[in-house]
């Protein structure tokens, strides 16, 4: 759980700063749409290192990339302990308990715990290199309504306030000799009510707060709203945005034809 | 009080219930506010105090409501436009901060009513440096201190350029120095403009020495008005175990009030003149000592 | 845990967050004897909470001891010291969470493993000391703010604590919300319980509780009987705070004669009535 109000962390970088968010987004989409189109481990792998590439261009830290390569550790085991199970094309390589397990089957599996690293990674780098504030901005100029836009804003505003809240009930209930650490994980997660339930609570006192004070500074009277940050698709935007719809045609293409796959029969 | 077109805020007959609730919130209560005027709202709690703030910003609640408002010549009723010429300030420091940073809260409430964003971003310096947050534009609004934010907030209410400002006990969920540093950036305010202000808050010195008349609400009406100086010389509302907190000044000038020792005149709810009336007490019982021996 | 040893022996404690650049408590020494009623004052951020955190083991020093009847919170989990030491939060909502006022107060007994009928009896009880008795089958959210403080109060009083700390009890309260509470904690102090009070509000201090500690950037400035402390007004500003409004016109008056050190209103007007003399 961030500190803060997300994982946004400024950098005098070119990508946190003059790359519009709008663009930033469809990075992100062009990444997800290549790892979808794809299912070859190399491809895969070679995507996730261009990602880890950017991260490094702006300026992002190696140890804030890792968490999100870690975790997509325990998907790529996954992968290959169960896919090989349904993919058995290739050359045959032992068997187990009846089953055959083939070479395909291994790099599938391989493939699809990359394609969770790449999509994990690729989400990650974005959101440390897009402040949300711009980003809801953006999001207005691609035809978001401006109350979900708000909406968002309020969302993010209160993450570390019920982050607080959390802890705070949390020691309260602690102080009550409510003990989360004995017992077995159901009768812990029976106990969690204790915490879960004021905190609910909580969050629906701080919602209707935040409501009445957004009426009393005029939410919602006049048609829409003005912005003091003001955003603008220069030519670097267009051609990056240009560059990131031919590779993911590209991509789509590619599949088409079979190539960057290791069975065509799954995606 | 001044004649008609000097009024603020007119109540009539104001009556108000939440759904489903027992008695009326709002009893029939009648108020008038002047331009430039400020009133302090002191009473228990379950007083209506909060309900008559958020009707004096047109924000009445869904409930029962008949009589009449009006707010800088705006009629309020269910339903209403939204009332430009008042701004309100809450009690919690928490729920009243949009922004994800000060500069972006601050835009809030002008970007809602559609204001030139140039005018806006040249607003929010101004405005920072009257509540004493000057340079902290770019703070992530969950970094400050509850003081810092209730501070945010007079801002927020201020950029909207009302006539009137509300605070309901704004400074109730703040330590000492972050109500001393309120109260400080609200006299200033005082000073230096002629806003008109409305201020429901239980810290009783503080509102003897900023208002120019305070009212008691009990029950959903208004059972005493006055100015400070005489207000808290009300023997039923005030000085004994049940009552509403009094400035201690005028606690302590109203048992010799009792006692004979202090003429009415004297009395006040001001520290530094209860202070020399003290005095002149005292040095007059020296003299008068000194004079029989 | 042995008889004679003090409610809380707290040496040279010293504590630092875990991601904390600073150490927050650098060195506090503080014994507070069984029966004690004891404010602790501070402006915010100055430590009292931190420092009132390790009364119940929430948090556990960096370095020093801190003794709870003789027993090292270090060695003690939280939930086990919460037998000994009740911790009322300043946000009842922080607490509440059961449906009915009942089940709300039996939740603190209940996880200190008592039997049915034990639970049954310390709720009854408590819910009769904060008068809450005939509120007893209601909904718990259904109460003001003043009542479910109360509620919040009960529920830690079932455990029956021989140590209660209290933390900013009248914040959001009137003024008949404000004594109701300080009554109620009078009245445990003089049946024999410990309470340590966090709160602003001087005047209640000057007014109730008889000893202060006063906390100000990790260590204890003052502590001693409230007369002496709060009426020392050079000292509470090097900790931000000033003594309460009649304290301060009392010392205007010195030079006439008047006692420095009045704490309430009655204590002021007696001592002007007097100098003032026959008329």
């Amino acid at each position: 759980m961030p500190v803060g109000y997300s994982i946004y962390v400024d950098r005098p970088s070119y990508i946190h700063h003059r790359l519009d968010p709008r663009t930033k987004l469809a990075a992100l989409g062009a990444a997800f749409v290549l790892a979808l189109a794809f299912n070859h481990p190399a491809v895969l792998g070679g995507l996730v290192v261009l990602v880890l590439v950017a991260g490094r261009v702006a300026q992002v830290g190696w140890r804030s990339m890792a968490p999100f390569l870690a975790g997509s550790v325990w998907f790529i085991i996954l992968g290959v302990l169960i896919w090989p199970l349904y993919v058995r094309s290739g050359a045959p390589l032992y068997a187990i308990a009846g089953q055959t397990i083939t070479v395909d089957g291994l790099l599938f599996g391989l493939a699809m715990g990359l394609r969770v690293a790449l999509m994990v990674t690729a989400a990650g780098v974005w959101m440390m290199t897009t402040s949300p504030q711009k980003l809801t901005v953006g999001l207005l100029h691609l035809g978001l309504p401006y109350k979900a836009g708000v909406a968002m804003t309020a969302a993010i505003r209160f993450v570390p306030l019920l982050n607080a809240e959390r802890a705070t009930i949390a020691e309260a209930q602690q102080a009550r000799a409510l003990d989360l650490r004995k017992g077995s994980p159901l009768s812990r997660a029976v106990k969690s009510v204790a915490i879960i339930g004021p905190l609910f609570i909580r969050a629906i006192d701080v919602a209707q707060g935040l409501a009445v004070a957004m009426d009393a500074r005029g939410f919602g009277v006049r048609d829409g709203r003005t912005s003091i940050v003001e955003l603008r698709l220069t030519g670097v935007d267009r051609m990056v945005m240009l560059a990131l719809l031919a590779a993911s045609l590209l991509g789509i293409a590619l599949r088409l034809l079979g190539i960057g796959l290791i069975s065509r029969d799954y995606l | 009080m001044e004649p008609a077109d000097d009024v603020a805020i007119r109540v009539r007959d104001l009556r108000f219930r939440y759904p489903g609730a027992t008695r009326d919130a709002l009893a029939g209560l009648s108020l008038d506010v002047c331009r430039g005027e400020f009133l302090g709202i002191t009473g228990p709690s379950g007083a209506g105090k909060s309900t008559l703030c958020l009707c004096l910003k047109g924000l009445v609640p869904a409930g029962e409501f008949s009589g009449s408002v009006s707010v800088a010549g705006q009629t309020v009723a269910p339903g209403s436009a939204y009332v430009e010429s008042s701004a309100l300030v809450f009690q919690n420091p928490e729920t009243q901060i949009i922004g994800l940073t000060v500069a972006e809260d601050l835009a809030f409430g002008p970007e809602n009513l559609r204001r030139d964003p140039a005018w806006i971003r040249a607003a929010i310096p101004v405005y920072l440096d009257q509540v004493r947050l000057a340079g902290y534009q770019d703070v992530d609004t969950y970094r400050l201190s509850g003081g810092q934010k209730q501070r945010l907030a007079i801002a927020d209410a201020l950029i909207l350029e009302p006539e009137i400002l509300i605070l309901d006990e704004p400074t109730s969920e703040l330590d000492p120095i972050g109500k001393d540093q309120f109260f400080e950036v609200l006299e200033r305010l005082r000073r230096e403009r002629s806003i008109t202000v409305i201020m429901v808050e239980h810290a009783a010195e503080q509102l003897a020495a900023m208002a120019d008349r305070v009212i008691v609400m009990q029950h959903g009406l208004v059972v005493d008005q006055g100015p400070p100086d005489q207000l808290y010389r009300n023997p039923v509302l005030f000085h004994h175990p049940q009552a509403e907190r009094a400035p201690q000044i005028s606690e302590v000038l109203f048992e010799l009030l009792q006692a004979g020792l202090l003429p009415a005149s004297q009395f006040t709810a001001q520290e530094e003149a209860g202070i020399q009336r003290l005095r002149a007490l005292l040095e007059n019982s020296v003299q008068s000592v000194a004079q029989r021996v | 845990m042995s008889e004679s040893a003090a409610a809380l022996d707290i040496t040279d404690l010293v504590f630092r967050y875990a991601s904390g650049v600073a150490d927050v408590l650098r060195g506090v020494n503080l014994r507070i004897d069984h029966g004690e009623f004891v404010a602790l004052i501070g402006q915010n951020g100055a430590g009292k909470t931190t420092l009132a955190k390790h009364f119940n083991g929430l948090l556990k020093p960096s370095s020093g001891s801190v003794r709870v009847m003789g027993r090292d919170t270090r060695a003690a989990p939280v939930a086990d010291l919460a037998r000994a030491v009740g911790y009322v939060y300043q946000n009842p909502d922080h607490q509440i969470f059961a449906q009915r006022v009942r089940a709300e107060a039996a939740f603190g007994p209940r996880n200190l493993g008592l039997s049915p009928s034990e639970v049954e009896q310390r709720v009854e009880r408590a819910l009769a000391l904060v008068g809450l008795r005939e509120h007893a089958d209601d909904f718990a959210f259904s109460l003001g703010r003043g009542q479910r403080q109360k509620l919040a109060v009960a529920s830690v009083l079932a455990m029956e604590p021989r140590i209660l700390v209290v933390d900013e009890p009248t914040t959001g309260l009137d003024q008949a919300g404000a004594r109701g509470i300080l009554d109620l904690l009078s009245t445990w102090n003089v049946e024999g319980r410990t309470i340590v009070v966090i709160t602003h509000d001087m005047t209640l201090v000057a007014e109730r509780i008889p000893r202060t500690v006063v906390v100000n950037d990790g260590l204890i400035l003052a502590d001693g009987p409230t007369r002496h402390v709060l009426t020392d007004a050079s000292l509470l500003r090097k900790a931000y705070l000033r003594p309460p409004q009649v304290t301060r016109v009392a010392q205007r008056l010195g030079d006439l004669g008047v006692a420095p050190d009045v704490l309430t209103v009655a204590e002021l007007y007696r001592q002007i009535a007097a100098r003032m003399g026959p008329s």
